[in-house]
């Protein structure tokens, strides 16, 4: 592009002007204690994050097989309109999805459709306090989540971490935001409430959010 | 330029202060804020130390700002994104200009976002001959209008549903009644081809993680990550004062923007984008922009006293807060940001001289200051610009000479005493004859929309001694 040579000359002057300003002192705001400003979160990680969703308006599935998840897949999916599902080629996914009768788009085979009835993925976190799935584009890529009007999470028990903080830390762990150019943070549907404060659940986005919860044990 | 911005504020104050349905629509908007972030704040323990960590975070940031910019330049172009340094709003234009005419863009989608109003960016790509979509629902309404965005948030809190349903019958297809629900899926309808069939998706950013070299965008209807997922180009534009550490700050400052923006304890989306679709990656656009604007930011951070006005999170807390903004609406101020926080910015922006007025749109009553998530002191930084501009202003001979009089007439009891008297007796003279509030008060900017209480006859003094005896 033509503008390289603006490109640096902006860049220079820019910086030049913050380094000039920030040569006067500004005062120290009141200092921070560091104590904690959220309440501790319960041990119990799958009752609190049960609640957060209760609250988020999305749906929890508990279940304690691949079989159970599978059905509980085919379920969620009844009250969907028949038409393309696009699915994460992940193994797992593969192993519940195949059991289903309605056709299906790998995340392998291409991006979702404008008229994809739902989706499915898997996700790197939950996190219990908020009831937020946490997606990145290795997860069915970005749009994935975010494109039907359903989606559907599937995820494992070990997969729940208690809070915002350590949903940050298993990021860092994990490399996460190193692997992928977007990070997602999903907390609840698709809402809007840009007409006199009312809420209306379905903007953009799925209106419908399902998470299908498999325990470890 | 000042007399004129100033009294258009005036004569649209006055005119929006008596408009008994602007504010219905407004107390109904604002109180169900009130109730939501009332609730909102339960979610945390210790709000107060929410914020002075927020005010910390920012506080880090800005005070480096070189620094963290570079950091987050130089992550960005690791992963193949674009990093540009505009100056001023023609720069950062001209740069979007020229990459939509170079990539032959026909349609733009965008998301909410500020920084594009204050570049008045829409408006320079659409005389290029490109359509522009807004695709937040306030945005989308506030664009078919052709309006600005009311409120930095909640852009169309102006309007009732009856107004939407209104716009939407005569703009949109299928819309029958004003029910919220299918007012929102008339837009969603009209939006939903333009995700797919746009170039280019523009959007802001809340804050631009150094440490991860990443920007966050926090939404809660999905458009963003609509515009940031399906078009092949992505920009976004973003003041430098936006730049935060690192991403585990996110972790208070997502809750405690989503808590005063709008009582909710984290927005729905909240999404992290690092650069363009990577090898391995099976959507997501192939250019990704980040637009670094300055355009009066450094001259702001040029300023120990008020650098802390760049801590900003655009949250729209004070502008709910405000007596003021309440009364007269956010179309009035006539600048991109409206209510404390634009009064106090504007100045900085566009120049004291022609934008001191607003610094005196305040009652300096301190709520804006109370509910501000980052701390960041806008009514005594309302009164600096009032410092401010007296100390550039020259004074005229009236000004000058009523002044020296004045300290003259209070530098003695005796002539203390006298003016008072002559004051009281002036004022009762003005009400006896009728005269109060008319052309030839000279108190009559006070007066013609208040009556002032009887005057005593006796002053303080006289009545103290009147009642103690001389000591």
């Amino acid at each position: 592009m033509g503008s390289a040579e603006t490109h640096n000359q902006s860049r220079e002057a820019v910086l030049a002007r913050i380094r000039a300003a920030l040569k006067a002192q500004a005062v120290r705001p009141e200092p921070a204690t560091h104590s904690p400003v959220f309440p501790p979160v319960g041990k119990d990680l799958l009752a609190t994050f049960h609640a957060a969703c209760a609250a988020n308006l999305m749906e929890l599935v508990v279940t304690r097989s691949w079989d159970e998840t599978a059905g509980a897949l085919r379920a969620a999916l009844t009250s969907v309109p028949t038409g393309e599902v696009f699915v994460e080629d992940a193994p797992e996914l593969r192993q519940s999805v195949d059991s289903l009768e309605t056709p299906v788009r790998w995340s392998s085979k291409g991006i979702p459709q404008e008229n994809a009835v739902a989706t499915i993925t898997g996700c790197e976190a939950l996190v219990a306090a908020t009831g937020t799935i946490l997606v990145a584009s290795e997860r069915g890529g970005r749009g994935g989540s975010v494109v039907a009007p359903c989606h559907i999470v599937v995820a494992r028990e070990s997969q729940l971490v208690p809070d915002l903080e350590a949903a940050f830390a298993h990021l860092r762990a994990e490399s996460i935001a190193e692997r992928n150019s977007f990070v997602g943070f999903i907390t609840g549907c698709s809402r809007t409430a840009d007409i006199e404060k009312i809420i209306v659940i379905g903007a953009h986005g799925p209106r419908r959010v399902v998470v299908i919860l498999q325990m470890d044990s | 330029m000042r007399s004129s911005a100033a009294a258009e504020f005036l004569r649209k104050a006055a005119e929006k202060a008596a408009d008994v349905a602007h504010r219905q629509t407004i107390r109904r908007n604002i109180s169900s804020y009130d109730l939501s972030v009332g609730r909102g704040k339960l979610r945390f323990s210790d709000w107060e130390e929410a914020r002075r960590r927020c005010a910390e975070i920012k506080w880090e940031a800005i005070n480096h700002l070189d620094k963290y910019l570079l950091e987050f330049e130089q992550k960005v172009q690791a992963r193949g994104g674009h990093v540009f340094w505009a100056s001023n709003a023609e720069e950062a234009r001209q740069y979007i200009e020229d990459l939509v005419t170079s990539r032959g863009v026909k349609l733009v989608v965008k998301a909410k976002s500020m920084v594009t109003e204050e570049i008045h960016l829409a408006s320079a790509l659409e005389r290029r001959g490109v359509e522009v979509l807004e695709t937040d629902l306030g945005e989308f309404i506030v664009q078919l209008r052709k309006e600005p965005p009311y409120h930095i948030v909640t852009p169309a809190m102006h309007l009732s549903r009856a107004d939407i349903s209104r716009l939407f019958r005569e703009k949109l297809e299928g819309v029958t009644s004003d029910e919220p629900e299918e007012l929102v899926a008339a837009a969603r309808r009209a939006l939903r081809k333009a995700f797919f069939a746009a170039d280019v998706g523009i959007t802001g950013a809340n804050f631009l993680v150094a440490d991860a070299g990443m920007i966050a965008l926090t939404t809660n209807e999905g458009n963003a990550r609509l515009c940031t997922a399906l078009p092949r180009i992505h920009v976004a534009v973003a003041g430098i004062e936006k730049v935060i550490p690192r991403l585990a700050d996110l972790a208070l400052l997502w809750p405690t923007l989503a808590t005063a923006g709008t009582g909710q304890h984290l927005t729905t989306y909240n999404t992290l984008i690092g650069g363009p679709r990577q090898p391995g990656e099976q959507d997501g656009p192939e250019e990704f922009h980040v637009i670094l604007l300055d355009n009066g930011r450094t001259e702001l951070l040029a300023d120990p006293e008020q650098r802390d006005v760049l801590h900003c999170i655009r949250c729209g807390a004070c502008l709910n807060a405000c007596p003021v903004y309440r009364t007269v609406g956010g179309h009035t101020y006539a600048t991109t940001y409206p209510g404390p926080i634009g009064s106090v910015l504007t100045p900085h922006l566009r120049g004291l001289e022609g934008w001191q007025h607003l610094s005196y749109a305040s009652s300096l009553c301190g709520n804006c200051t109370s509910v501000c998530p980052v701390r960041i002191d806008l009514h005594h930084h309302l009164l600096h610009n009032r410092r401010n501009a007296v100390e550039k202003t020259r004074h005229g001979w009236l000004e000058n000479v009523s002044f020296r009089a004045w300290r003259w007439t209070m530098m003695s009891s005796a002539r203390f005493g006298f003016a008072g008297r002559v004051g009281r007796f002036a004022v009762r003279f003005v009400n006896k004859l009728g005269l109060s509030g008319t052309i030839i008060d000279p108190m009559r900017t006070w007066t013609r929309h208040r009556s002032l209480p009887e005057v005593p006859r006796e002053s303080f003094r006289q009545l103290w001694r009147k009642r103690h005896g001389q000591r």
